[in-house]
């Protein structure tokens, strides 16, 4: 029986993988369970990076009709992934540090690394250079909701707090409390003799 | 008083255990005892262990054990009396003491030394209580001193009582006198013979009495006469002693007492020196040595008898046995004779009467083995050749026989049309084809490793995930199956459990167990049912079974959005 790709409503690319019956079953023989699981953190992964998804629970496995529907559930073939294997792939994408939980000490919930944080930092920091901000207060929110879209429209908070502190690490940018909350200021590079 | 006179002087810095005669036994112990000496206190004795043994009452002083520990002989002992105690009145028990004490008096024989009997040359070993170290342990003669030792004393222990008083000038005069009457000559042979035997030592001839009769009479006159008069005008009290318990424990211990005087264990070996009498001495010891030769011969010349008789009818009762054997298979093959399958196997042996089935295995273990019976274990010389015949006999009611002329043979065997089938099974039809000397489920379990030596092709036992234990053919091997179940997976595209299940020819469980096993190593993988969409809730909910796929993750490669 050959499997073949298909292009959902939104233009992503499924693998042939997802439209044979047994990828949706959690496997009980290791060796199959991996590689299976492997697929599925890619194509989270790429799915999130295509539809600029940042957090999975596994809710949305459970109840048909959000956004996660078209790599969830393949009705063409009348499979679902159930809600105890996508528990289980959280757990493996958590460890591989490709994800984290968020909010903290909980499993129902994650925030998609699609862009490592690292990666985010430096995306953060090209973007206020772009826009010549830098030297000034931002705030969060004029970062995550510009008026123009840009890279980093929709950056959950946490996922932004661990790119400002990578970009801290580097004195780079710096946290300042001000009237409305929290604020950053970035620096330009200093080459120090 | 009563203490001095019954009580001997013990070193108490010995344990007890220590000072145990061999045949005596301890029997129980107390601490904080103290001894009332007749009605008073004993001054010297208040706080002490106390400890009851099968012949003797031991004291052992808490503060001074080398001093002032003593024992006291049992056999003393007429009377008992328990107080329970009052306030503060401790709990006490009351010894009365006899004067003339009813045990063996035998205190010359300090059971501390070797002595030799004078008949066999035994040298008996120290040890022993006074009562048993009056007998030589060898021949079962009684002990008597020889004259030139003691002659005060000689033959008569219980003169010694009288060494307590001093009366020694009239006890030597009476052993003077008792002197020659000690000696019994034999009517037949002249021997002299020790006053305890009722037959002649060397020719067996009975002893007159009259001469035996006269020396007890003598040696039993003076036993009494010495001891007597010193404690006749004693009051109660020089004959009592009581036992204070001031830390109670007072009734095991009493019980302990009590159970030690009624068993009195001093008179014990005595008494089974006298009913042994006939059996006394050398002629004793070689009449009890011929009567276990003739034993012997006449168990062995009946034996021999029974064995020629035997052999004499054993010709007749082969002829018998083999004629019988031809009738019944004659018999048994006219009512079983369709063609055979699997199933009619089981009816073909419990159409065979079961007398018939019953009368082969008697004839089997009388050693009359026939071909089509039932092996049982006695038919088999050792246990490797019985478990190998049995195998051979599974092996036919799995496979069926070579052989054409056995009834066995006529069917298919349980495994003709069957790769694999469960031990249960097997174990159920195999009995039932037996019908008699039934095997039990541990010697069927010994016999399955037998089993591939006889089948043809091997059959093999393999135990699956749940336990679950099946004898199978080499299809149903692990690699042979996975190799099956993956070439019609390939071939036909996805299966259900039920689906393989009809197409090799297994229960649904079984195949679902085999299927377990082949995924454990990978070939396969499953399309869990639960997987499946169910968009209309209010129907009645389906939980679809598992779908077998070839493993389609192996060397799968990433060909969705880049």
């Amino acid at each position: 029986m050959a499997l073949s790709t298909h292009t959902t409503t939104s233009g992503f690319l499924l693998p042939s993988i997802h439209s044979a019956p047994p990828f949706f079953t959690q496997q009980p023989h290791p060796t199959s369970l991996s590689i299976a699981t492997d697929q599925w953190i890619q194509i989270i992964l790429k799915y999130a990076r295509h539809r600029r998804l940042f957090t999975i629970r596994v809710q949305d496995a459970e109840t048909p009709g959000n956004v996660w529907d078209e790599i969830l559930r393949n009705e063409r073939i009348n499979r679902k992934l159930l809600p105890s294997y996508l528990s289980y792939i959280f757990t493996q994408m958590v460890s591989r540090k490709v994800a984290a939980y968020d909010p903290p000490k909980q499993d129902r919930s994650i925030l998609i690394y699609w862009r490592l944080p690292e990666e985010w930092a430096e995306v953060l920091y090209e973007w206020v250079s772009s826009t010549a901000n830098m030297n000034t207060i931002m705030t969060f929110y004029e970062i995550t909701d510009p008026p123009i879209e840009s890279p980093l429209s929709a950056l959950p908070i946490p996922l932004l707090r661990q790119a400002i502190a990578i970009l801290a690490k580097s004195n780079r940018a710096q946290i300042i409390a001000i009237a409305e909350g929290e604020g950053v200021r970035f620096f330009p590079t200093t080459i120090k003799a | 008083m009563a203490l001095q006179k019954y009580s001997k002087f013990v070193d108490g810095t010995i344990p007890i255990q220590a000072l145990l005669y061999d045949d005596e036994e301890l029997i129980s112990s107390q601490d904080g005892v103290g001894i009332y000496d007749g009605l008073q206190k004993s001054p010297q004795h208040q706080s002490g262990t106390i400890h009851v043994t099968s012949q003797r009452l031991f004291y052992i002083d808490s503060a001074k054990r080398a001093s002032r520990s003593f024992y006291l002989e049992l056999s003393y002992v007429s009377r008992t009396e328990h107080y329970a105690g009052l306030f503060t009145s401790s709990a006490k028990v009351t010894l009365y003491l006899s004067s003339d004490s009813s045990g063996p008096e035998a205190s010359s024989h300090s059971g501390l030394e070797i002595w030799e009997c004078e008949v066999c040359g035994y040298r008996n070993p120290p040890g022993l209580s006074p009562s048993a170290a009056r007998i030589c342990g060898l021949c079962g003669v009684p002990r008597s001193l020889p004259a030139k030792d003691a002659p005060s004393n000689a033959g008569i222990p219980e003169l010694n009582a009288a060494s307590v008083l001093p009366s020694s000038a009239s006890t030597s005069a009476l052993s003077s006198t008792l002197q020659e009457p000690h000696l019994v000559a034999c009517e037949a042979c002249t021997f002299l013979n020790p006053p305890s035997r009722n037959t002649c030592e060397i020719c067996a001839t009975p002893l007159p009495k009259a001469a035996g009769d006269t020396a007890l009479e003598a040696k039993s006159a003076p036993t009494t006469r010495p001891a007597s008069p010193g404690f006749d005008h004693d009051d109660n009290g020089s004959r009592m002693l009581k036992l204070s318990f001031r830390k109670g424990g007072d009734k095991v211990f009493y019980a302990a007492l009590k159970r030690s005087l009624k068993a009195q264990a001093w008179e014990i070996a005595p008494a089974n020196a006298s009913n042994d009498g006939g059996r006394l001495g050398i002629s004793g010891i070689m009449q009890v040595v011929e009567t276990n030769a003739q034993n012997r011969d006449t168990n062995m010349s009946n034996a021999l008898q029974d064995l020629e008789a035997l052999m004499i009818k054993a010709k007749d009762m082969v002829r018998l046995a083999a004629d019988l054997n031809e009738r019944l298979t004659a018999s048994s093959t006219i009512t079983a004779n369709n063609p055979y399958s699997s199933t009619s196997l089981l009816s073909s042996t419990s159409t065979e009467p079961e007398e018939a089935t019953f009368i082969r295995s008697s004839l089997s273990q009388l050693g009359l083995q026939m071909e089509n019976t039932p092996v049982t274990l006695d038919m088999m010389k050792d246990e490797r050749e019985w478990m190998e015949q049995l195998a051979r006999e599974l092996a036919n009611v799995l496979q069926g026989s070579e052989k054409p002329n056995l009834p066995s043979s006529s069917s298919g065997g349980m495994m003709k049309e069957r790769g694999i089938i469960a031990l249960d099974e097997v174990w159920g039809g195999w009995n039932r084809a037996r019908g008699v000397a039934l095997i039990p489920p541990s010697t069927f379990l010994q016999v399955i490793p037998y089993i591939p030596t006889f089948t043809n092709p091997t059959i093999t036992s393999r135990t699956l995930n749940s336990g679950l234990a099946v004898l199978h053919t080499p299809p149903y091997s692990r690699a042979a199956f996975a190799a099956r179940v993956c070439g019609l997976l390939a071939l036909a595209g996805p299966k259900s459990t039920t689906e393989i299940a009809q197409e090799e020819g297994m229960t649904i469980s079984l195949t679902a167990e085999m299927l377990d096993i082949v995924e454990e190593d990978g070939d396969i993988c499953r399309d869990d049912g639960r997987s499946v969409i169910q968009e209309n809730q209010g129907d009645v909910v389906v939980v679809g079974e598992v779908n077998w796929w070839a493993n389609l993750f192996l060397g799968y490669t990433w060909d969705g959005q880049v």
